[in-house]
């Protein structure tokens, strides 16, 4: 791949405006400094998210076969000659871009395969209720220019999205007059640096049950109906409910924001559902819109791309050459269990899971990776928006961003790899 | 390579060709003229007797993009119920009324269709209905990009800028987000939705920045003019499915005062409030502004009977909508400050007196609008209907009795509600081939496709001639894209890729500063990674640009 930049580098060499593309909040405004030839360090944000993943950048090494370094067309003839012998394969991770997806997406329905995300156990909390019941929903600029009141259900979604307040909250609202804000945190304290960034903002605390967040918000979509008969919820006290109630009724654009994946209780769906009811109940009143944070490894994007590549999102079977969605049958760490041979496609973290004896693993992931047991076939890959150009969307699900390359360790990208698997399977694929 | 297509019978409005029978040559994707008797055709197709028309364009069709895939998620049932099997060379899918990217791909190709437009591209999401529309195989795509809610625009107009500000901005909005025309979707409605209001008359002032939808309205479709984009604004106006809203509709043709105007899915607009029901077809009321005006063109938007989705901009409307959902499972979004999004699922029955006058109301318009250049055959796919119901539409127009037929069928007060019966209009072949060939192209600006002239892409469709009009649109027994034969006999034979058409209107950039400062202390985004680059569109390979021409309109 031929480097877009000048070959005689003055060190550091700075990197402006960059896009993150590791958490879904889609921050384009990064500084990066690299240190040739492929050290990156942020210096813009304290994010850690984006501090610690810009940092590992490990030179390139070769892919192994049974852990014997190999050149890359040796491992790709052997990954193909795996799959062309399973019998039930899952084709999952899926911490890729928009075209690593699309690959995966085209060699899965060639196998047959179960796919599935890495992450997706969060997304399907707010997939499950959208499929259900639908749901009033916002997105990151809209938050931003109209939010006055926000409610954020649950722990403080700056734990996995650090830059959350800083960039959408902390900014006063542009397109309400007057701009006003303030931010109650329900059954969730804020970290402190939630705190910092809402310096000068009003917080309201209400501490209550983290594992009850669903009767809270029951409590509250009662009270919004009738605020006399208040009840208290989730260990918070009847009066602070029917305030609450009432402040959501005389919000002007109230947003009401979780992290599903943060939420523990069993059926965490549920609780997404009483937040979705919440929200609906409130736009009786006012104007009202949910906020369901999501979007690590870019599954938001990869959710995407299946739900129109084959009509149905992620958690499908392509076995028999039609796709069939069963999120509870083919959520990955299930049909693992079953699967004879797993393609893990980890671009953006490395990390493979542990996966049972007698699989046969197909890693896609980058330089360094530590894996629990050498797996079949490794072949270390580039990092969208490191090593390669590549499209990520932010965790509300409306934009799409392009991240671009930053530097060069002559790795290739799983879009190309995963072609380049399908193509060695013993009959062509189609071209389509 | 020289291709022979051999004795067809000619319909190609756009080259005064209505049924003559005549040679096609075909070179390199494109039609050429007769090479002469020494040229020897590598490949001869004899279509003696068959009817030959070029690729359909569909001018309105909600194709891609996030409001789509929501409907899909909402479709679950529809989407377990209507799987695709892999068949080589054709891949798999799912859905009839927002079907997955090959499906929909497929699906037109096999009706001889060969390009499709998506009316609805919010900037926002422009990037991903673009990477989407990449994922449709066969049929060429392109977007008209919503504005007219976005809160930059009312801001600029709250300014006080003038129509040359204001044409800066859309031109710098189309570049970026690589459109093909300039849609505007209840101006001023949905952002007024965003502040809790649930209607918004044309005069009213919005929230906030106290803008009418008539000043809206009037400056896009200025814009448009002075920036020379070939397809004129594209209106989804204002109280869709409102009873009366008809005034408002005849009122948007008064506004633009003689500028260039398309009013889309004009069935939704075409309502009175006479009657028991006070509700009624005010169809003949529109057509004879349209046959009047020769600067408004419309789509209808037919509504069809059975199970939907309807996906819309038009929050404001939806949300009203809303509690009519089948299921009763319905999305609302609000959208980065420059739209929304709502998908709500419907299912249209024929023995509803409202559904029923819809549909006769669709037909009224198909019928008293004269001039079949300025009228399209929509469905505003999937809102009124899945697009795949086009063939039984056509031989709704081509044919009286299977109209009155069908009609009979229907709630029984339809008749007297309805002058319907009384039409005794059938369109013609050259009538059809206009309608979703010659005329789509023209309005769009597509100067080589939609006809058979040397110089065209050799999109290309080839029919038996049969007295059942919807068996004959359903199944083509040829289709040709780029000159490739892509379908045979119904079945899909090969695979390419489309292309993606726009404009790139010249405006002048000094605007971008303050797009720019907008951006960052707004939209938490850069404007530079707003703009979408040519190399992000079919992977560098496929963008298609018409030309502008300001002044000209």
């Amino acid at each position: 791949m031929a480097s877009d930049r000048p070959t005689h580098l003055i060190r550091p060499v700075v990197h402006r405006d960059v896009v993150c593309p590791f958490c879904g909040l889609g921050c384009d405004d990064l500084t990066v400094e690299e240190e040739p030839p492929a050290t990156l360090a942020v210096r813009s944000t304290d994010c850690p998210v984006a501090r610690e993943r810009f940092s590992r950048t490990p030179s390139a090494e070769p892919p192994r076969v049974a852990g014997v370094a190999v050149p890359l067309a040796e491992a790709v003839e052997a990954a193909a000659a795996v799959l062309a012998a399973a019998q039930a394969p899952l084709v999952a991770g899926l911490g890729t871009d928009v075209d690593g997806a699309r690959a995966a997406l085209s060699l899965a329905e060639r196998l047959g395969a179960v796919v599935d995300h890495a992450l997706s156990d969060g997304l399907y909390r707010n997939l499950a209720v959208l499929q259900r019941t639908g749901w009033i929903a916002t997105t990151l600029a809209e938050l931003r220019n109209r939010c006055d009141l926000l409610l954020v259900a649950g722990p403080d979604p700056a734990a996995l999205h650090p830059r959350l307040f800083e960039r959408w909250v902390a900014p006063a609202p542009a397109f309400q007059t007057p701009p006003s804000r303030e931010v109650v945190f329900l059954c969730g304290e804020p970290l402190d640096a939630t705190r910092t960034a809402l310096s000068g903002i009003p917080v309201t605390v209400l501490p209550g049950d983290p594992a009850k967040i669903g009767d809270a918000a029951a409590a509250l979509a009662a009270a919004l109906a009738d605020p006399s008969r208040a009840l208290g919820a989730a260990g918070i006290a009847p009066g602070d409910i029917a305030a609450l109630a009432e402040r959501l009724r005389k919000a002007r654009y109230a947003v009401v924001a979780w992290a599903a994946s943060a939420f523990d209780e069993p059926h965490a769906d549920l609780t997404v559902e009483r937040l979705v009811r919440l929200v609906r109940d409130a736009n009786r009143h006012t104007r009202c819109a949910g906020l369901p944070l999501a979007g690590h490894d870019n599954v938001v994007g990869v959710n995407q791309v299946c739900t129109w590549r084959f009509g149905v999102p992620l958690r499908t079977s392509l076995a028999g050459g039609m796709p069939l969605h069963d999120p509870h049958r083919f959520a990955w760490a299930r049909y693992a269990d079953v699967a004879d041979a797993v393609v893990w496609v980890s671009t953006f973290r490395p990390e493979v899971p542990a996966f049972s004896a007698g699989q046969t693993v197909i890693a896609l992931a980058p330089s360094g990776t530590a894996m629990a047991e050498e797996p079949a076939v490794f072949i270390p890959v580039g990092t969208p928006g490191i090593d390669h150009p590549a499209h990520v969307f932010r965790s509300d699900t409306v934009v799409a961003l392009r991240a671009r390359r930053l530097i060069d360790r002559g790795l290739p990208d799983v879009a190309t790899v995963l072609k380049a698997i399908a193509a060695a399977l013993p009959q062509e694929a189609p071209t389509c | 390579m020289l291709t022979k297509l051999a004795g067809g019978r000619l319909y190609d409005p756009a080259n005064g060709r209505d049924g003559a029978v005549g040679d096609l040559f075909v070179r390199d994707g494109r039609i050429v003229a007769d090479p002469g008797p020494g040229a020897a055709p590598d490949e001869v197709h004899d279509l003696s007797g068959r009817v030959v028309m070029a690729g359909a364009i569909d001018i309105h069709s909600h194709i891609a993009g996030g409001k789509v895939n929501i409907a899909r998620l909402l479709m679950a049932e529809e989407h377990r119920a209507a799987a695709i099997t892999t068949e080589e060379p054709c891949g798999c899918g799912v859905g009839l009324a927002t079907p997955s990217t090959h499906a929909t791909g497929c699906r037109y190709a096999q009706m001889g269709y060969t390009a499709a437009f998506e009316p609805a591209m919010l900037p926002s999401n422009a990037r991903h209905a673009h990477l989407e529309m990449a994922d449709i195989p066969l049929i060429d795509t392109g977007g008209y990009l919503v504005l007219g809610n976005d809160d930059l625009l009312l801001e600029l107009l709250a300014s006080g800028a003038g129509e040359e500000a204001v044409a800066d901005y859309v031109g710098f909005m189309l570049n970026a987000t690589r459109s093909l025309a300039v849609k505007a979707v209840n101006p001023g409605g949905i952002n007024a939705f965003k502040y809790n209001q649930r209607r918004l008359d044309v005069d009213e002032a919005g929230p906030f920045h106290a803008i009418t939808p008539r000043r809206i309205l009037t400056a896009l479709a200025g814009a448009v003019q002075r920036l020379g984009i070939p397809h004129p604004l594209h209106l989804h106006g204002f109280n869709l499915g409102v009873p009366g809203n008809v005034e408002a509709t005849l009122d948007s043709i008064a506004a633009v005062d003689g500028l260039r105007l398309h009013l889309t899915h004009v069935q939704f607009h075409a309502y009175g409030v006479e009657g028991d029901r006070k509700f009624s077809s005010a169809a003949a009321r529109v057509a004879e502004a349209v046959n009047r005006q020769p600067n408004i063109s419309v789509d209808v938007g037919q509504i069809m009977f059975g199970q939907t989705v309807t996906a819309s901009a038009d929050t404001m409307a939806q949300m009203n909508n809303a509690g009519l959902a089948h299921p009763k499972k319905w999305v609302m979004m609000d959208i980065e400050c420059d739209a929304g999004c709502g998908v709500v699922p419907f299912r249209y029955r024929d023995k509803a007196f409202v559904n029923a006058l819809q549909w006769a109301i669709g037909l009224e318009l198909f019928l008293l609008i004269e001039d079949p250049w300025r009228i399209f055959l929509t469905t505003d796919h999937p809102n009124g209907a899945p697009f795949t119901s086009y063939p039984e539409l056509i031989r709704l127009l081509m044919d009286r009795d299977h109209r009155l037929t069908r009609m009979a069928e229907l709630h029984p007060a339809l008749p007297e509600h309805t002058i319907l019966g009384s039409l005794t209009r059938e369109y013609s072949l050259g009538e059809i081939a206009t309608m979703t060939r010659a005329a789509p192209a023209r309005i769009l600006g597509l100067t080589d496709r939609g006809h058979l002239g040397p110089g065209a892409v050799a999109d290309i469709t080839v029919y038996t001639d049969r007295p059942d009009r919807r068996a004959m649109f359903e199944k083509p027994d040829l289709v040709f894209k780029d000159g490739r034969l892509i379908v045979r006999d119904g079945v899909v034979v090969a695979f390419l890729q489309g292309r993606t058409h726009v404009v790139e209107p010249a405006y002048d950039p000094t605007i971008e500063s303050w797009m720019a400062r907008r951006f960052d202390e707004r939209m938490g985004q850069r404007l530079t990674h707003f703009r979408i680059a040519e190399e992000e569109i079919r992977g560098g390979n496929g963008l298609v640009r018409h030309a502008c021409q300001p002044g000209s309109f």
